[in-house]
């Protein structure tokens, strides 16, 4: 997938640009969301905020790591092995908390009740840098002594958590690995998506994909309008309209060490 | 009608049958060139968006194909199925180039790894065959710097384009079928209209019998065009002929009359020869009827006198009745002839020679009969020069009575003689030749005819009557 600026609405500011980084763990499919996300970010940060999207997560994870872009969406696992370059600027409220699942999901005629009943078939990962569309499942095969490459007889990477869902919905592969919220949004707002798939197991709640800026710039006033108007969403009606199409709730400061356990996972998989 | 004949079928069916026969052949061409045009436009319709299709997606799978990417192969043709909606696309699939499939629309039918079914059978980049099946398959090979990496095959549903063909092909029959009925029926409805003057005037012929009679104004006023034109015609053929019978009836009249008056002369010559005898006689019993030899010799002599007179007068008496008797004829009143045609005969100077072999009646009817043989008789009679002899001859053949004339005169004129060879002749224009055409009418309603006999001079005719047959029903 091509990288990408998204047309936004001429704002005459005097502060610099912002530019924040998005990946496919996020609904990038509604390009009209995106469009409004990056107005409303626009006009609470006082200045011009450019969405930029990446196909990988390694993709948008490089150029936060490059400096290419003030902060990033990124996934809890690549914050985890950047940590010591990384900081938290905010995490999502989903329902509550920032916390998310991985679900294990397979085809509604598939008869398989457990990972293990997966056994031979084919399966879709998000990205190898997703935890919950990757590292959950890696785990728990990890933990069963066997790898993805010789437990299922074909895997692939959909560089997407909704193309996980398409695949396992259109029987391209028999089951997927993929980023809960993703899937439970995807049940509300396309329903035939998901029809044809069904979850077979939910992994424990592991810290919502953050936003992440470069330590170095953690208080740098472009983050720290970035945090604001994230924060801020929720003060005003356009913000909340905005949080309801995402399915979220807020954003919120957390502390790093929120996503430990996902670190935990990691490390077991590499081992 | 026999129908076994199409050619003698009525106009009034056979220019329908044809005008439906031809809209059957016409339809059926023109069907064919819709139905031909229709699979041809279907054809070039699928044809090119299959190839958009398939120019947009092969380029697209390039590097899926080349980097074997499962997903990215399956992303490129299902969405560009989205794009091609108005393509009747079954499944569209990414092959490798062992013909196994990367990645296909329908994934639970084509799964991935899995060989593709029909590879054997696809032909790359092979035009689309016109389209006759329900499905059809259609490859493009995909080539990496001159290296083949893979093949994009889709699958077709053609079964809406048969069905909208098939559609157009009923609705093509239907419509035509319906236009033939229309167009027969019209057909036949226009012949008949066109054809009823014809009709009119055929059913007017076979009412009116052998003499054909003037259509009424009022039919002539509803017709138009030619018929019009043919109907004057028709009836001013038919007023002239109605004329000119009149005229051949009054000028047989008047030949029979001028007979009659030739006749009466000669009976009242007949009848005025013994008269002057007769009343000597008469004078002679006034002065001398005592004396019993003179009375016996006059008395006889107005006795033959007498018989002479009423011999004459009978013979004319029943000469002239108007209408058939249908007595048999016996040899006396043939013989009767001779006395009438005598005073002509012995006026004009001619010699008559009779030869009457008759010996019992005949089956013929005798008025009619006499009336012919007189005629003829008179008209030798009269073409003979001064001192000339008119042979008449009477016998019979089996079956046939025959009367022969010959006289010595100068021959019949050409046209004249030309009336004896034709069963219909008409009447002359003029009064030559009257006599005989009357003895001809006579003849043909005996059934019989009168043909000329060669003859070293003048001229023989024979009337030839067949015996045991009577006259025909109508008069003259």
């Amino acid at each position: 997938m091509l990288a990408g600026v998204l047309a936004c609405p001429a704002i005459a500011h005097a502060a610099p640009p912002l530019s924040l980084g998005i990946t496919p763990v996020f609904l990038d499919s509604d390009l009209l969301l995106l469009r409004d996300l990056e107005a409303e970010l626009s006009r609470r940060a006082g200045s011009r905020v450019q969405l930029v999207r990446k196909r990988t997560y390694r993709d948008i994870t490089d150029a936060l790591l490059a400096g290419q872009v003030t902060a990033a969406w990124i996934c809890g696992y690549p914050f985890v092995r950047h940590r010591d370059r990384l900081a938290l600027v905010a995490v999502p409220l989903w329902r509550g908390r920032p916390l998310y699942q991985s679900y294990l999901i397979a085809r509604a005629d598939l008869p398989a009740a457990t990972l293990a009943d997966l056994r031979g078939r084919s399966h879709a990962f998000s990205d190898p840098d997703s935890n919950s569309g990757w590292l959950v499942t890696a785990h728990a095969l990890a933990r069963a002594g066997t790898t993805p490459r010789n437990f299922f007889a074909r895997s692939f990477f959909t560089y997407g958590h909704r193309n996980v869902v398409r695949a396992v919905d259109a029987g391209l592969a028999d089951s997927g690995s993929v980023d809960g919220y993703v899937w439970e949004v995807l049940a509300e707002t396309e329903p035939h998506l998901v029809e044809r798939t069904r979850v077979l197991a939910r992994s424990a709640w592991l810290g919502f994909p953050p936003v992440a800026c470069l330590a170095a710039d953690a208080d740098s006033q472009g983050v720290r309008r970035l945090r604001d108007a994230l924060v801020g969403l929720p003060a005003d009606a356009h913000g909340r309209a905005l949080l309801s199409q995402l399915r979220l709730d807020g954003f919120t400061d957390a502390p790093p060490a929120l996503f430990d356990p996902i670190g935990r996972l990691a490390a077991e998989v590499v081992a | 009608m026999n129908w076994a004949r199409p050619y003698r079928w009525p106009l009034a069916v056979r220019v329908p049958l044809l005008v439906a026969a031809l809209l059957v052949a016409v339809s059926v061409v023109v069907s064919q060139v819709v139905l031909s045009r229709l699979a041809a436009e279907q054809q070039r319709r699928v044809a090119g968006l299959a190839d958009a299709y398939l120019d947009g997606v092969s380029a697209a799978l390039h590097a899926a194909l080349v980097r074997r990417d499962v997903w990215e192969a399956f992303d490129v043709v299902d969405r560009a199925r989205s794009s091609f909606q108005a393509l009747p696309l079954v499944a569209a699939a990414a092959l490798l180039p062992d013909g196994t499939v990367l990645a296909a629309t329908d994934p639970r039918r084509l799964p991935v790894g899995s060989r593709y079914a029909d590879a054997d059978r696809v032909a790359d980049d092979a035009p689309l065959a016109p389209l006759q099946e329900p499905r059809a398959i259609v490859a493009r090979a995909v080539h990496d710097g001159g290296v083949f990496i893979g093949r994009v095959v889709i699958e077709l549903d053609l079964s809406a384009e048969l069905a909208a063909r098939q559609r157009a092909g009923t609705a093509l029959f239907l419509l035509n079928a319906m236009l033939t009925l229309l167009f027969a029926t019209l057909g036949w409805w226009l012949v008949r209209r066109m054809l009823a003057p014809v009709r009119l005037l055929s059913a007017h012929l076979a009412a009116s019998g052998e003499r054909p009679s003037p259509l009424p104004d009022a039919a002539i006023g509803r017709v138009g065009g030619e018929f019009k034109n043919l109907f004057a015609r028709f009836n001013a053929m038919a007023r002239a002929v109605e004329e000119r019978e009149a005229l051949a009836a009054r000028l047989a009249e008047e030949e029979r009359l001028a007979v009659l008056g030739r006749l009466a002369s000669g009976v009242a010559h007949e009848v005025n020869n013994p008269l002057g005898g007769m009343l000597t006689a008469v004078d002679t019993l006034a002065s001398h009827g005592a004396d019993p030899a003179v009375r016996a010799q006059s008395v006889g002599f107005l006795r033959r006198g007498l018989s002479d007179i009423r011999n004459v007068v009978r013979a004319s008496l029943v000469l002239y009745k108007a209408a058939p008797t249908g007595a048999d004829a016996t040899p006396e009143a043939l013989d009767d002839l001779r006395h009438l045609a005598g005073p002509e005969a012995r006026r004009r100077r001619v010699r008559l020679t009779w030869n009457n072999r008759l010996d019992a009646p005949v089956q013929a009817d005798t008025t009619l009969l006499r009336q012919i043989a007189l005629n003829l008789l008179l008209n030798a009679i009269a073409a003979s020069p001064p001192e000339a002899e008119v042979r008449v001859t009477i016998e019979t053949v089996p079956g046939l009575l025959l009367v022969r004339i010959a006289d010595q005169g100068p021959g019949l004129p050409a046209d004249v003689a030309a009336m004896l060879d034709r069963a219909d002749a008409q009447p002359p224009a003029g009064r030559t030749g009257l006599g005989l055409w009357t003895a001809l009418s006579v003849a043909h309603r005996l059934g019989g005819r009168i043909r000329r006999l060669p003859a070293a001079t003048g001229t023989t005719l024979e009337l030839e009557v067949p015996l045991a047959r009577r006259p025909l029903a109508h008069a003259a």
